[in-house]
């Protein structure tokens, strides 16, 4: 692929979208739910959020962009919910209940991230659903899922986390687990749900009727711990924290190492003999490569406190920028652990165009994470900002068929 | 083509198609095993191919009795569960040969080679445009840092992808003499592959509606899967210049924050939200009475608390702090299992820090069949957890275990492409399979 195709900003946005067309009603909020949307509208569904303004997404107060929290100005609000429109209802109205029906009739898809049973009490039972569109994809994300016997049971991220045994096994081993520092399994679910979102999509010309689909945060956690359970199974290991240490294969150095700066870290995993030399030399120290306690794979991982200690010593002066870039042109794994200003700057992720620019009425004009893909001739975009509360209630109810009174009777009863 | 192989039981609907219906995978090389596990749980006929000497990953444990072998490794089990695997090799003119029309037969090829490995042997992506190949129509490269760029031939692994991507710099404790964390264990594997699996759907949705002629090109990067997987970090620099800063098993965040995971009687942690306060009034009561059985609510069902459910996130910050120490206190009267199922029955989102494997017993996950029995190469049983949605009406069944090297050879070369059976033998002495 030529560099330009993949990085003309603007003529990348004018690509055909795979997703175009395709019309999702979304019911999520918070993270995990409008993780799963946010790449089906980057890939260009129509993704209509419907949100209940007395119930509002505490997303919306979260990180405001400037001073106090308000709803149209969260930052992370904005970053997960960009290109999608979004109309406010009050779904027990009941002109307001027929249209968001005649919404679901029309769509091909319909979202929700409550606890199991919720939706249903809203009245949107599958039943309902399949009732009002024969093909319809109902995908529903929740803790537990939506069968067995803890189906009640809530989760917000850390909590998937804690109960899926990925906290358990983050962290160092003489110390509390550190866990993970975000909800990483409502991105998680976000994913699995948009993977599922793809495969109902092509599998609804195949099949008869609407499908549903059942995913468990939790689960979408432990489906990743598939080794540690088998090691854990055959040879009756439990699981424990290593730290930034490599056990299969086993490594050593692996670590993260202290530089020069303020919480300045850089991590280095030597793969092979030649690594661990050419890592000696270039921290200056090529007698290390030659020290008896180090000469060989064995010996330095039966002395890894010794050697983390000794690489430290040669680390802790040199800027890890630098070093970085000096280990990767002898061949060594070397990364920085990068902050955010450090990934702004980082050259790789530019060149791929990865953060795009986007406007919006309420945050003005800001940078979007994209998607980590690029497509040889489709397309994926960031539009637009995330919608204000009920930002398209007029341009979502005129598709719908009401008038401009119509629209003002509504919002006069607290409709929409 | 012949017959497809049989089908996992739990990929079959009840008009007995898999929810991936018709989609051949051919996949090599290691960064794209779990986007190949992840299309194959779902029923794509998924063949691995590796070298005569076995894919790297096999060479990687754990293994049954710390013993190593090319056909037991624990990891290669669980990654290549579903799959069909042959031999080749790419770099031996009959090897490469029949690479070309294995993937000429294929709807997608997921490369996970390394960067520039299979296009400097004629055998990639830019060979497949220049050379019009009949097929596929996806070719998803799954490298560490992209197909092109200033880094794209860097050397890179787990460590150091979520290093770069940045979670480990929200990731660790609150005490920043110790180190920035790797999530235990691939993450940014499972990342790059679950991103992988989007584009590939994205790509063939895209091509079966017309939107494009094909084929298409999916440049998967790790590093820019993992640097989208960090939530609020982005914001929060994007919108108001602040650094999550690190803090022991909760969420980073620019300043302290409250703790969240507490110590139980038996040694053990749980994870208590929000500090444990209650979001609404009712199990605000149903907390207290559960705390006076232990003598443990202290000053709690003063009224200031009950205020402070409904005041807003700047204020009532006093009330929150002491009923959160209050709540620690009792938490540490209780086993993490009380805590935890005390905890959500009150409808509290507490979890229990568990490792993995007790999952494996929670009366919970068998009312869901979350773990496949799966038989090991060595033929031992055990227990593997399995893709995390459900399909309503499509039952869930036995994973088939990972193949032997080169076990499905003469099925897909013979039986399949049409090379005669007794050709199969020279192809091996010389190497080519």
């Amino acid at each position: 692929m030529a560099k330009s195709d993949a990085n003309s900003d603007r003529a990348y946005d004018e690509r055909p979208r795979p997703l175009a067309g395709v019309r999702v009603v979304d019911f999520t909020w918070i993270v995990a739910g409008p993780q799963a949307t946010r790449i089906l509208a980057d890939l260009g569904a129509d993704v209509i959020r419907v949100e209940n303004e007395g119930h509002m997404d505490s997303l919306r107060t979260g990180l405001p962009a400037d001073g106090d929290p308000h709803p149209d100005r969260s930052g992370i609000f904005n970053n997960f919910n960009r290109n999608k429109r979004g109309i406010t209802a009050n779904i027990y109205h009941p002109r307001t209940r027929e249209l968001i029906e005649q919404l679901i009739t029309g769509a091909d898809a319909v979202t929700e991230n409550f606890s199991p049973g919720a939706f249903a009490r809203m009245g949107f039972s599958f039943e309902r659903l399949r009732e009002l569109n024969p093909k319809i994809i109902y995908l529903s994300l929740s803790g537990y899922g939506h069968y067995g016997r803890d189906s009640s049971y809530v989760t917000w991220g850390p909590t998937a986390q804690a109960v899926s045994g990925l906290t358990y096994i983050s962290g160092l081993p003489d110390q509390a687990p550190a866990g993970w520092g975000y909800s990483y399994l409502d991105h998680s679910a976000g994913y699995y749900g948009a993977i599922a979102m793809l495969l109902a999509l092509r599998r609804r010309d195949r099949i008869e009727g609407a499908q549903r689909i059942d995913i468990s945060q939790v689960e979408t956690g432990m489906v990743m711990t598939g080794v540690t359970m088998l090691d854990c199974q055959i040879n009756g290991r439990e699981s424990e924290r290593i730290g930034n240490r490599s056990r299969h294969p086993a490594l050593a150095p692996h670590g993260a190492y202290r530089c020069a700066g303020d919480d300045r870290w850089i991590t280095i995993a030597a793969e092979t003999e030649q690594h661990w030399r050419e890592l000696c030399e270039e921290l200056g120290h090529p007698a290390l490569a030659e020290d008896e306690r180090f000469a060989s794979l064995e010996a330095r991982l039966a002395a890894q406190d010794e050697l983390d200690a000794a690489i430290t010593e040669c680390t802790r002066e040199r800027e890890p920028r630098a070093l970085m870039f000096a280990l990767q042109a002898r061949g060594v794994p070397a990364g920085l652990a990068q902050n955010m200003p450090d990934k702004m700057q980082d050259e790789q992720l530019a060149s791929r165009g990865f953060y795009r620019a986007a406007p919006s009425p309420y945050v003005g004009d800001r940078f979007y994470e994209g998607l980590p893909f690029l497509f040889r001739q489709l397309g994926w975009d960031v539009r637009r900002g995330a919608p204000g509360m009920g930002e398209h209630i007029d341009e979502v109810l005129t598709e719908l068929g009401c008038t401009p009174e119509e629209i003002a009777q509504l919002r006069a009863e607290a409709a929409v | 083509m012949s017959e497809r192989p049989p089908l996992p039981d739990f990929a079959a609907s009840l008009d007995g198609a898999p929810i991936l219906d018709r989609v051949r995978v051919v996949e090599v090389g290691d960064l794209g095993e779990i986007a190949g596990r992840l299309l194959a749980d779902v029923g794509a006929d998924v063949i691995r191919v590796e070298p005569p000497s076995g894919t790297d990953s096999r060479h990687i444990g754990p293994y049954p009795n710390d013993e190593p072998g090319v056909e037991t490794s624990l990891r290669f089990a669980a990654h290549n569960a579903n799959k069909r695997g042959v031999t080749l090799d790419l770099e031996h003119a009959e090897g490469h040969a029949l690479w070309r029309r294995l993937c000429e037969s294929a709807d997608v090829v997921i490369d996970g080679s390394g960067h520039g490995v299979l296009d400097g042997l004629g055998a990639g992506w830019e060979a497949r445009l220049a050379d019009g190949w009949a097929g596929p129509r996806v070719w998803c490269s799954i490298t560490p840092f992209g197909r092109e760029g200033p880094w794209a031939d860097w050397a890179s692994s787990d460590l150091v992808q979520l290093a770069l991507g940045g979670p480990m710099m929200s990731t660790g404790y609150t005490d920043h003499d110790l180190p920035p964390i790797r999530g235990g264990f691939d993450h940014s594997y499972w990342m790059g592959g679950e991103y992988a699996v989007v584009g590939i759907l994205g790509a063939l949705f895209g091509l079966d509606a017309g939107a494009v002629e094909g084929p298409e090109l999916v440049d998967m990067a790790i590093h820019d899967a993992v640097s989208a997987t960090t939530e609020g970090a982005f914001p929060s620099w994007e919108y108001r210049r602040e650094i999550n800063q690190r803090a022991t098993g909760r969420h980073s965040a620019p300043g302290p924050t409250p703790e969240i995971q507490f110590p139980t009687v038996d040694g053990r942690h749980m994870n208590v939200i929000g500090g444990g306060q209650p979001r609404s009034a009712r199990y605000l009561d149903d907390m207290l009475d559960w705390m006076d059985r232990y003598d443990a609510a202290e000053d709690l069902r003063e009224p200031r608390y009950r205020a402070a459910i409904f005041a807003a996130r700047n204020e009532a910050e006093g009330e929150r702090q002491r009923f959160s120490e209050v709540t620690k206190r009792f938490v540490a009267m209780l086993t993490t299992e009380e805590a935890y199922r005390g905890g959500q029955g009150m409808h509290l989102p507490w979890g229990i820090v568990r490792r993995p494997e007790e999952n494996l017993d929670d009366p919970h996950w068998t009312d869901r069949e979350s773990f496949a029995p799966i038989e090991l190469p060595d033929g031992q049983q055990a227990r593997l957890p399995v893709g995390p949605y459900r399909f309503e009406g499509v039952p869930r069944g036995l994973p088939c275990r990972a193949p032997l090297l080169g076990e499905h050879n003469h099925a897909v070369f013979h039986e399949e492409m049409g090379v005669p059976a007794g050709d199969l033998p020279g192809l091996s002495e010389r190497g080519a399979i």
